[in-house]
C-alpha cells in the first residue's frame, strides 16, 4: 500500500514536472509574456496530451520499478531516451494537432529541462522513497536463506544502500553457530520457515545457498505469495540476468572472460 | 531360545526435528517417514518383543501424527510420552528426555534404547539374548573412515558376536575404527544413576554415555551384526534404504492411477490418490495425493499434494504443495 502510494504520487509529480519544464523552455525560448504570434494555450495543450504517452514509455523502460537505482547510468540513460522520446512525441502531435513546425531552439530547450528536472527529481525520490519504504515495519521485509560471505555481502550492500529491501531474518538450511549475519538475526534452519514467514511476514525471499532447495524455496513463496530471489553465487556464477531466447526464460551469464 | 527380557523397559527415540530431510519432515516427524509402504518406525516397532512395554517419546510438534499412528499399531503396550517441544531449540535432548521420563515414571528396570530413525537388519532377538548386566550396543562396520566420522566409533577386542568395548568416541575427527554404534542400545538398570547423572551436562549425547560408561571403568559390550543398517539422516540414506527394501520392483497403492504411457524402473513406490500419465519414473518415492503428468523424474522423493507436468527432476525432494507446471514444454 505504501508502494502503491508512493508510486502514484511519484507519476502525478512527474507530469507536473514534464509539463513544468515545457513550459519554461517556452518562456526562455519566448520570453516571460504570452505571445499572440505563438500562443501559450494550444503549446500546452499538446504537451499535456503527449505527457501521459511520455509516462507510459518511462514505465516501459521500468524506471520506476523497485528494483531500480536511480542513479545507475542505464536509468539515467532510460531517462535521456524518455526525454527524446516525449520531444518527438510533442513535435508529432503539435504537427498533428496544429499543421505547422515553430522554433527548434524551443525543442531543444524542452527536451534539455524535461532530461534536468526528471533526474534530479528521480534522485530526490529515490532517496526519499527509500527512507519511507524502510521505516519500521518495512514496507518489504526480506528473508534470507544462506549465511555464507555472499549472503553477509548482500545483506551489507542492501543495508549501506538502504535497500527498499530490508532484511528481517536468516536461515541457514545446515545450520550456523552464528547468532546473526551483519546485524540481522540468524533464525535457525530450514525446519523454521514456516514459523518465520509467519512472524516476520516477508514478502521477498533470496536464496545465497543451497542450490538442492531451490524448488522447494520456490514453492513455498508460491504458497505465501512471496517474491523468490536467487544470487547467481548458488549457480556458481559470477553476475548473471534473465532473458528470454525464442520467447523462453534463460538464465544469462555473461562476462568478459566468460 | 527364549530370552527373558523383564524387568525391561524400551524406550524409543523419536523427538528429533531431522532438518537435514526439509522438506519432507517439514511437517512429518523422521521415523513417520514412509519406507515401503509403511512407517520407518513401525518397521523397528515390529522388532520389539510383544512383552516387552515401550514408550515412544516425540516433541509437541509432531505429537498428532505419532497419536495417529499409534491408532494404526494393533499392539497394545505402547505409549507416546509429549516432549514439550515445538522447535529444535527448546528440545530436552534424547538423554534428556530418558532421564525425566526415568524420573518421572519412576523406572528401576533394564532398558533397551532404541533409535526411532534408524532400521537395523538384524534380529533384536539375537540382540537381547546377548545382554550380560552390562550396557550394551549394537555396531555395525560402515567401512569407511570417512563416513565413521559422522558416528560414534566403537573400537572393540574379542571373538565371537559379543565383544568388549575398548573406546569410545562420538563423531571422531581421526576415527580408530569403521565400527559405529547404531541406534540399539541395552542399559542395565545398574547405569540408570550414570543416565541422570551424564543428563545434567550432555543432555542431547547419546554417544557420550558410552563414553562416560567407560571413563568411569564400566564395563560396555558390543554386539556386532553385518545385516543392512541405515541412519536415515538424510536424502541419500533414505533413498538408498529405500532402494534396498523395495529392490526392482514398483509398489503402487491400489487407490493410485497409472495411466497410459507410465514407465517405472528401479525401486519405486507410490502412496495413495496418486494419477500417473505418460511418465518415466526410477527410483521414486512418491508419498501421496499427487498428479504427475508428462514428467521424467530420477531418484526423487515427492511430498504428498503435489502437481508436477511437463518437467524432468533429478535427485530432488519436493515439498509437500508443490505445483511445477511447464506450460511451455518442449
Amino acid at each position: 500500500m505504501r508502494r502503491a502510494i508512493l508510486l502514484i504520487c511519484w507519476l502525478v509529480t512527474d507530469m507536473a514536472l514534464f509539463i513544468a519544464a515545457y513550459a519554461l523552455a517556452y518562456f526562455l525560448r519566448v520570453g516571460f509574456i504570452l505571445s499572440t504570434d505563438f500562443p501559450i494555450g494550444p503549446y500546452l495543450q499538446t504537451v499535456i496530451i503527449i505527457t501521459p504517452l511520455w509516462v507510459a514509455v518511462m514505465l516501459q523502460l521500468g524506471i520506476f520499478r523497485l528494483t531500480r537505482v536511480q542513479s545507475e547510468k542505464r536509468n539515467i540513460a532510460h531517462i535521456l531516451f524518455s526525454a527524446v522520446l516525449g520531444l518527438a512525441l510533442f513535435s508529432l502531435a503539435y504537427y498533428f494537432l496544429h499543421d505547422k513546425f515553430f522554433s527548434r531552439l524551443l525543442l531543444i530547450y524542452a527536451g534539455i529541462l524535461s532530461f534536468i528536472f526528471t533526474t534530479i527529481w528521480h534522485l530526490a525520490f529515490d532517496q526519499w522513497q527509500r527512507q519511507m519504504l524502510r521505516r519500521m515495519p518495512p514496507a518489504y521485509p526480506l528473508l534470507v536463506i544462506g549465511t555464507n560471505r555472499e549472503a553477509e555481502r548482500f545483506i551489507k550492500l542492501l543495508e549501506e544502500r538502504r535497500s527498499p529491501f530490508r532484511p528481517v531474518a536468516v536461515l541457514d538450511s545446515q545450520g550456523s553457530p552464528l547468532k546473526e549475519l551483519a546485524g540481522v538475526p540468524v533464525l535457525g534452519k530450514l525446519n523454521k520457515l514456516e514459523e518465520v514467514i509467519k512472524s516476520k511476514k516477508p514478502t521477498h525471499l533470496i536464496q545465497c545457498a543451497s542450490l538442492e532447495h531451490t524448488i522447494n524455496l520456490m514453492s513455498v513463496c508460491r504458497q505465501h505469495g512471496m517474491t523468490y530471489l536467487l544470487l547467481p553465487s548458488v549457480l556458481g556464477a559470477v553476475v548473471g540476468s534473465s532473458e528470454r531466447i525464442e520467447g523462453r526464460p534463460v538464465i544469462l551469464v555473461k562476462d568478459r572472460w566468460f | 531360545m527364549k530370552v527373558k527380557l523383564f524387568p525391561m523397559q524400551c524406550f524409543v527415540l523419536a523427538g528429533g526435528f531431522a532438518t537435514r530431510l526439509w522438506p519432507l519432515t517439514e511437517k512429518r516427524a523422521k521415523p513417520l517417514l514412509p519406507l515401503a509402504g509403511k512407517p520407518i518406525l513401525s518397521y523397528l516397532i515390529e522388532q520389539v518383543p510383544a512383552d516387552l512395554p515401550v514408550t515412544v517419546s516425540t516433541n509437541a510438534a509432531f505429537a498428532d501424527d505419532f497419536k495417529k499412528w499409534r491408532k494404526t499399531i494393533l499392539r497394545k503396550n505402547i505409549e507416546i510420552l509429549i516432549e514439550d517441544a515445538g522447535h529444535e531449540d527448546q528440545k530436552l535432548g534424547a538423554i534428556g528426555a530418558i532421564a525425566q521420563w526415568i524420573d518421572l515414571e519412576k523406572i528401576d528396570d533394564d532398558l533397551l534404547l532404541l533409535a526411532g530413525d534408524n532400521y537395523v537388519g538384524c534380529k533384536m532377538e539375537t540382540f537381547l539374548s546377548l545382554k550380560r548386566d552390562r550396557p550394551l550396543l549394537a555396531a555395525h562396520d560402515v567401512g569407511d573412515a570417512e563416513l565413521a566420522k559422522h558416528f560414534g566409533t566403537v573400537l572393540a577386542e574379542g571373538s565371537g558376536p559379543v565383544k568388549t568395548v575398548i573406546s569410545f568416541e562420538e563423531k571422531p575427527l581421526h576415527p580408530k575404527s569403521t565400527f559405529v554404534s547404531t541406534g540399539w542400545w541395552f542399559l542395565p538398570k545398574s547405569s540408570l544413576p550414570v543416565i541422570r547423572e551424564h543428563s545434567l551436562k550432555h543432555p542431547d549425547n547419546v554417544g557420550g554415555l558410552f563414553e562416560e560408561f567407560l571413563r568411569r571403568g564400566m564395563p560396555v559390550d558390543c554386539f556386532v551384526f553385518n545385516e543392512t543398517w541405515r541412519d536415515i539422516g538424510n536424502f541419500e540414506n533414505y533413498l538408498s534404504l529405500h532402494q534396498e527394501i523395495v529392490d526392482e520392483r514398483a509398489i503402487v497403492d491400489p487407490g493410485s492411477s497409472i495411466g497410459a504411457g507410465v514407465s517405472l524402473r528401479g525401486s519405486i513406490t507410490i502412496g495413495p490418490d496418486v494419477k500417473l500419465e505418460k511418465s518415466t519414473l526410477t527410483d521414486c518415492i512418491i508419498f501421496g495425493k499427487s498428479t504427475i503428468r508428462d514428467c521424467v523424474l530420477e531418484r526423487c522423493i515427492i511430498d504428498e499434494d503435489c502437481t508436477l507436468e511437463g518437467v524432468d527432476l533429478t535427485d530432488k525432494m519436493l515439498r509437500a504443495g508443490t505445483v511445477l507446471k511447464n506450460k511451455t514444454a518442449w
